[in-house]
């Protein structure tokens, strides 16, 4: 009760006397009070002039207490009520606190029971509100708090897997801007999953329902690019032989992912600028301009502003899009992550390669950690299925890490001081397993100084030399994993066989003293 | 004596005077209302509208220490399936309240003259 403000009692009762008696009790109590000779009546006051409390008779002309009670409550006033109530009507005093009334007084009474009667009435209403207030308080902290330790304990996120620092600030940034339709610009070496946070941002944005549409700049010809991202009507060029829709109009109310946009051509870049800016463009081979409503998702993984200073990218267009940017960190700057993803791939590998592996030694598990993994995730996942399609025991063991995650002979990395290994992430949490980490594809050039430049392995033109056909297919599996920047499941897909194929023959060409030296693999 | 002494002793003790005779005089009112309606309900035979003046008396008679009149009032609530009863309740509550009244008025002009 606040001690300034007289606290309002309506007094609705019918007999002239009773009505008086309670206004000069209360009143002399220091209460502000107005009475109500009828429940219409009462009804109407208690609306306007919202009481704390309701000393209520519940025998009235028009309708009874308790109806005015119901339609109160239902028109969301909570004043107090304490019910008036003689002998006889006991019965009816209880129905009405269980409708929801505070209490009773009965007839006949003093000011010192009335008084105590509404006053306690009040101070319980007070302490329940005070009592709502601070649970509700409670529950949003313990929301607040189950939800920040989520946070700070959350190992997977939108696909990623990763619990270091690097990535919940990513995660964070992902969930912050998700919403927005502000541009983003991702960068990261290859293999740290661009592709994946860019579908991230997408499923998370209330643009989910509509398309999201990867274009590799850097693989699609240059004279075909325009007409990938516009599209094109027929005769446009030689061999646009009908009307063809862009990645733009696929995008529409979506999200279009534009991959290695470093690698877009600079006329090119002018288009994209207009369409950025003004939200039209023409399709190729047509003046008519079309309006196109997508959001942008960028990826590079060179040095967006490298590339500005040194004109091979517009500055228009770089501050157009690079908005909001995401810098995935490098595998070798994830702590821990190297073993949160490699127990993940391996649960995973091992059950499709129908293997044993449950987990790494620590010797393992050190050299794991050791390792700079320059080919970032996509390179841990090679290794990995390298790993499950060679071998089959209870545990990964430092042997059977393949070069150049380590060789015989090599002084392995002292074994860390850990507990014993943890299940693989799988296991760990069975009803939902994270999704695979899927790497955006690779392009073309190595983009760390880590990777061992690779010789070229000439492929053999059978019109005009003609070789052992196990040699011939050697050639040409080491020749789409140089094309392929030694990704062995888009080496395979290229090539059209199961990835183990590719990992078994690498392995036995290691063994064989056949694989190049520069095939770090 | 009608009003019992040591209840309206108490209310007067309670009260301002004024308020104290405004009380008697507005539970004047209302009884005097009250036994009309019942009187008009006996004779109609109407139990329904009986039983809710009867009621509403009941509860006013024992607020101001007219306990007689209330017991009646209680009385001819719980008799109100027996219809020739109806009139004799009436009665009985037109004699009870018309002993209330003369209370009352001792009691105004005590407080009045006070």
């Amino acid at each position: 009760m606040n001690d300034t403000i007289p606290v309002r009692i309506l007094v609705v009762e019918d007999l002239a006397a009773q009505a008086e008696l309670a206004r000069i009790f209360l009143t002399g109590l220091g209460y502000e009070v107005r009475t109500a000779g009828t429940a219409g009546l009462a009804y109407e006051i208690a609306l306007e002039w919202q009481p704390d409390g309701l000393l209520l008779d519940l025998e009235l002309p028009d309708y009874n207490g308790l109806e005015l009670l119901k339609k109160l409550r239902e028109a969301g006033n909570d004043a107090v009520v304490v019910v008036v109530t003689a002998t006889a009507s006991m019965e009816l005093a209880k129905q009405a606190i269980r409708a929801g009334a505070e209490d009773y007084v009965v007839k006949p009474y003093n000011r010192d029971r009335l008084g105590v009667t509404l006053r306690n009435a009040i101070d319980k209403r007070s302490i329940d509100h005070q009592r709502r207030h601070l649970e509700t308080a409670l529950v949003h902290t313990q929301t607040r708090l189950v939800a920040a330790e989520a946070k700070l304990e959350r190992k997977t996120y939108a696909g990623f897997i990763g619990a270091s620092a690097a990535m919940r600030a990513v995660y964070d940034t992902l969930q912050g801007v998700a919403a927005s339709k502000a541009s983003v610009f991702i960068t990261g070496e290859n293999g740290t999953g661009k592709e994946l946070a860019a579908e991230a941002l997408h499923k998370m944005s209330p643009r989910a329902n509509k398309q999201f549409v990867p274009l590799n700049c850097g693989a699609i010809p240059r004279d075909l690019l325009e007409s990938e991202v516009f599209g094109h009507v027929k005769g446009a060029f030689t061999g646009a032989t009908s009307d063809r829709v862009g990645a733009a109009r696929l995008a529409e109310g979506g999200t279009l992912f534009l991959d290695e946009i470093g690698e877009m051509p600079i006329e090119m870049q002018v288009k994209l600028l207009r369409f950025v800016q003004t939200g039209t463009y023409s399709p190729v081979g047509s003046s008519k301009l079309e309006k196109g409503d997508v959001r942008f998702v960028c990826a590079t993984n060179r040095d967006p502003l490298l590339e500005v200073e040194s004109g091979r990218f517009r500055e228009d267009l770089y501050y157009r899009l690079y908005v909001v940017p995401v810098e995935l960190p490098p595998l070798r700057e994830r702590d821990e992550d190297v073993l949160l993803i490699a127990r993940h791939f391996l649960t995973q590998f091992a059950a499709e390669e129908r293997k044993r592996f449950k987990g790494f030694s620590p010797q393992a598990e050190a050299q794991l950690m050791a390792y700079p993994w320059p080919g970032n995730v996509r390179q841990l996942q090679n290794v990995v299925r390298n790993i499950v399609v060679l071998h089959d025991a209870a545990q990964v063991e430092l042997e059977m890490l393949p070069p150049p995650v380590y060789r015989p002979g090599m002084r392995p990395a002292p074994p860390r001081v850990i507990a014993p290994s943890p299940p693989p992430v799988a296991e760990a949490a069975p009803e939902a397993a994270p999704p695979p980490e899927i790497p955006e594809p690779s392009r073309p050039a190595p983009m760390v100084s880590q990777i061992v430049a690779r010789p070229a392995v000439p492929v053999v033109d059978p019109q005009t030399e003609i070789l052992p056909l196990a040699e011939m297919e050697r050639r040409m599996v080491l020749a789409a994993l140089t094309r392929c920047d030694l990704d062995i499941p888009r080496a395979a897909a290229m090539l059209q066989i199961n990835p183990s194929t590719v990992y078994r023959k690498v392995g036995q060409w290691r063994k064989e003293g056949k694989l190049p030296e520069g095939f770090r693999i | 004596m009608a009003l019992d002494p040591d209840f309206a002793a108490e209310l007067a003790r309670e009260l301002q005077p004024a308020d104290y005779i405004a009380v008697l005089k507005l539970f004047r009112e209302d009884m005097l209302r009250l036994v009309g309606v019942i009187e008009k309900a006996a004779a109609a035979n109407d139990t329904v509208g009986l039983r809710a003046a009867a009621h509403g008396l009941a509860g006013a008679a024992g607020s101001m220490g007219a306990a007689r009149l209330e017991a009646a009032c209680q009385i001819a609530m719980s008799r109100h399936e027996v219809i020739p009863d109806l009139g004799v309740a009436a009665a009985e509550i037109r004699k009870l309240a018309t002993a209330v009244l003369a209370d009352i008025e001792h009691a105004i002009a005590r407080a009045e003259a006070a």
